[in-house]
């Protein structure tokens, strides 16, 4: 039986550089920077000030009045995203069969400003009586793709997956599966993380933040920045999309996941989870390295991340590693959890599209440890076929994402 | 045996009822062990709050006291149950043939995600320990596991609510099913934390007769409950190739979504579509199941459209309700009553809602124990609050001696 091929037919992002693809696109190919002195949390008693804050969002835009106060940043976030998407695609659920419309949407910290929210509200009044009766329903983190699903009428699976910063990869990869198995035909698939004073407050604690900005693959790297935002895309069924007489913006050849089974918060110095999920995606995606024209790394800047991603790279492309850009998002975004992989998933489609490599901006000075063409400071034009999008993650979570330019054959 | 049919061929659970699933078995129809909480490092309840906690192992009994210092009690609830279900399977299996993991938890840590916050607001964000960390991510657990039993091929963690742990279930067997693994350890996990029961105290979900009747006329909430049930999934070939017997065949399963349920309305449109979707997917009419494990809690309207919507499409069927038993563990629920009902379908028997209050008319609802026919279907349900809808049909493998395999775990 010929697989199901899986197809994207709408993006949405939410980011510290621009909301909206247009708005996000023309930012990045200029190199600009999300991360800059942060005015959402008092840093006074921080090492690192800076961080990316989305500060054009405006969730009246994209959501009713009264049911903004029902939700969590994240929720407005992916709602805004996924309208964003369902808009691109073109696609009126009031015609769909409600129930294979699923979503499924990744996060690393959920709605974290609830908790902290109720928390804070229990100090200051040295009650509890004092959280508001209707705000803990929305810390859940189930509500995030409920939300979204609500929003739309949709009736599929609602599904969330909350394995950290590769979160995004992870339910792109599970929306791909719910339409191979024949489980839906078109899944609202993403990320979201609003910014947090928990990420932000453990990131500084491990040492592991920038206090300027990120500087991927650089020697002089010295950390990441704590960042927001979200992304989401439209996936269908080829042949739905076709039918419908869709757009189609990219494909997605296939995915992989794994584990190092290392430590918690630091990745196997060998690369063993992120060369397994490399693999298993090229597989997946019935491609050999050769294929391969572009990499868009997981790149957050810390030491320890960018030199095993380069081992990853040097072990899964062998010598073909030498010829392929390897750029960093992050550089520009910042680490915005669980939505990254998801807004680089978006920034991958709209590369394939323009043709254009994103650059790793704030490359300052070459590491013999991380000896890859990172596409430093400015973008670069290419015609670009299939590209590996790779992200990774606290528990040792690995994944890799292939995503090719529609061809139609 | 349909070959194509994921199967289940080890179980293992910790709850308020014990440890381990003969312990389970034995004492499922005892009367509920309830308990209470109260204190933790930075919060205390003004009153202790009733609930089912599943304080019947010792972590260190059981897992060691190496590296146990840094774990919360979610993970050692779910490294504890891992260590008495599934062990020798990853001791005895190469670095690539190891069981992947997937968890379902509506929380997570939460009680660590409270606390890295609480401490952080009463001793500054320069005295936190930077170890702790790395238990605020909710796949924590997860990872744990896998690093413990240095699993590689597959660590996730689903977070769908009430649901988590039979969606869980759900995304091992499609990931079997997409031939990407054989085995996978899955279920759900839940712990008993202080800022998840001051959310439902404060939402009013909780019983304040500290009574827990699912399907009951007089029903007032529920009584919070923690636990870990896993299970190994597998595809039919593995199971066979290894010359593992399975205990049961997850013959089908759907989830869906009521955009209608929100914040106390529940509408069952949605449900009747999951659990025909459902038996759809088993090659089975609603006729064929035998008996269904409802998801009912004690929340009357919620209980109420269950109710209907099994009536709808089920008509007598005998209907129990797990929760009864071991209280509303939220993503580890749907595991749990997987659990329990391996061991009713084992010993030919359902375990039904305790005698002693009155239920729904509507409903076959069973009452203290009925005999069962072994070797037919059984319905898992799961319906939240917030819409998610999830049913599971599970088939007795009646020639298969159910196996028993953890028979040192009532000493725990």
């Amino acid at each position: 039986m010929t697989e199901i091929r899986t197809v994207i037919t709408g993006l949405g992002i939410v980011s510290p550089i621009g909301t909206g693809v247009e708005a996000f696109w023309n930012a990045a190919v200029k190199g600009t920077c999300g991360v800059r002195p942060l005015t959402c949390i008092d840093t006074t008693d921080f090492k690192t000030k800076t961080g990316g804050e989305v500060r054009d969002f405006d969730a009246a835009a994209y959501i009713a009045p009264e049911k903004i106060k029902t939700m969590g940043r994240s929720s407005q976030f992916a709602i805004a995203a996924a309208k964003m998407a369902v808009s691109q695609a073109g696609i009126e659920f009031t015609k769909e069969n409600p129930y294979r419309v699923a979503v499924c949407i990744g996060t690393t910290m959920g709605e974290p400003q609830i908790l902290e929210q109720g928390i804070k509200a229990k100090y200051t009044a040295s009650s509890a009586d004092a959280i508001p009766a209707d705000l803990p329903r929305q810390y859940p983190c189930a509500v995030i793709p409920a939300n979204v699903a609500r929003e739309f009428g949709v009736r599929g699976p609602s599904v969330i997956i909350p394995t950290a910063c590769a979160a995004g990869n992870y339910a792109i990869g599970y929306a791909c599966d719910l339409i191979k198995l024949g489980r839906a035909d078109v899944v609202i698939a993403g990320g979201s993380d609003p910014f947090s004073s928990i990420a932000f407050t453990g990131f500084n604690r491990l040492l592991a933040t920038t206090d300027t900005v990120p500087r991927p693959f650089s020697k002089n790297r010295d950390g990441m920045a704590v960042s927001e935002g979200a992304g989401v895309l439209i996936i269908e069924n080829m042949e739905h999309a076709k039918k419908r007489g869709a757009n189609i913006l990219a494909e997605i050849l296939g995915y992989g996941i794994a584990c190092d089974a290392y430590k918690m918060t630091i990745p196997d110095p060998s690369g063993s989870g992120g060369i397994r999920a490399m693999r298993q995606a090229l597989r997946n995606a019935s491609i050999t390295p050769d294929a391969v024209d572009y990499i868009n790394a997981h790149g957050t800047g810390t030491k320890e991340n960018d030199k095993v991603e380069t081992l990853i790279a040097k072990d899964v492309l062998g010598e073909r590693v030498k010829s392929i850009a390897m750029s960093s998002t992050k550089s520009m975004i910042g680490h915005t959890m669980g939505a990254a992989s998801a807004i680089e998933a978006c920034a991958c489609v709209l590369m394939l599209m323009h043709g254009i490599m994103l650059p790793t901006i704030n490359y300052e000075e070459p590491d013999p440890e991380c000896d890859i063409d990172c596409v430093p400071n400015s973008p670069r034009e290419v015609n670009l076929n299939i590209v590996v999008s790779n992200a990774y993650a606290f528990a040792g979570n690995c994944s890799s994402l292939v995503l090719a330019k529609f061809t139609g054959s | 045996m349909n070959m194509n049919k994921p199967v289940i061929t080890a179980a293992s659970q910790i709850s308020s009822i014990g440890a381990g699933v003969d312990c389970l078995a034995a004492n499922l129809g005892a009367a509920p062990r309830m308990g209470s909480a109260g204190k933790y490092d930075f919060h205390e309840f003004s009153e202790p709050i009733p609930c089912f906690k599943a304080d019947t192992f010792d972590p260190e009994q059981v897992l060691g006291k190496k590296g146990l210092r840094t774990k919360d009690w979610a993970t050692k609830l779910l490294l504890a149950t891992m260590e008495l279900g599934f062990k020798a399977q990853f001791e005895a299996s190469s670095q690539d043939d190891k069981p992947g993991i997937c968890v379902g938890t509506a929380f997570g840590s939460v009680q660590s995600i409270g606390d890295f916050l609480s401490d952080s607001i009463v001793n500054g964000v320069n005295a936190v320990n930077p170890q702790a960390f790395a238990n605020t991510v909710i796949n924590s657990p997860t990872g744990n596991a896998n690093i413990r039993y240095e699993s590689r091929t597959l660590s996730t963690t689903v977070s769908t609510g009430f649901n988590a742990g039979a969606d869980a279930l759900i995304y091992a067997c499609d990931y079997i099913r997409r031939g990407y693994l054989n085995r996978i350890v899955a279920g759900g996990l839940e712990e008993i934390s202080y800022y998840a029961l001051l959310g439902m105290l404060r939402s009013g979900v909780l019983s304040p007769t500290s009574r827990i009747l699912p399907f009951g006329t007089l029903a007032d909430g529920f009584v919070a409950g923690e636990g870990c049930a896993m299970f190994m999934v597998e595809s039919a070939e593995s199971a066979a190739a290894g010359s593992r017997t399975p205990l049961a065949e997850i013959s089908g399963y759907a989830s869906a979504f009521e955009p209608s349920t929100f914040a106390g309305k529940f509408c069952g449109e949605s449900a009747r579509h999951c659990m025909k979707a459902a038996c759809d997917d088993a090659g089975i009419r609603p006729a064929d199941v035998g008996f269904i494990a409802s998801g009912a809690n004690g929340i009357r309207n919620a209980d109420a459209m269950e109710a209907q919507a099994i009536r709808d499409v089920f008509g007598d069927t005998p209907v129990t309700a797990y929760k009864a038993r071991f209280g509303e563990c939220y993503g580890a629920s749907a595991p749990l009553s997987v659990a329990c009902a391996l061991a009713d379908m084992n010993a030919g028997r359902i375990t039904g809602v305790p005698e002693g209050y009155e239920t729904i008319d509507a409903l076959n609802c069973v009452r203290g124990t009925a005999a069962w026919k072994r070797g037919g279907f059984v319905m898992v349900n799961s319906f939240s609050c917030d819409g998610n809808c999830t049913t599971i049909v599970i088939k007795d493998i009646h020639e298969a001696a159910y196996n028993r395999q953890h028979t040192k775990l009532q000493s725990y």
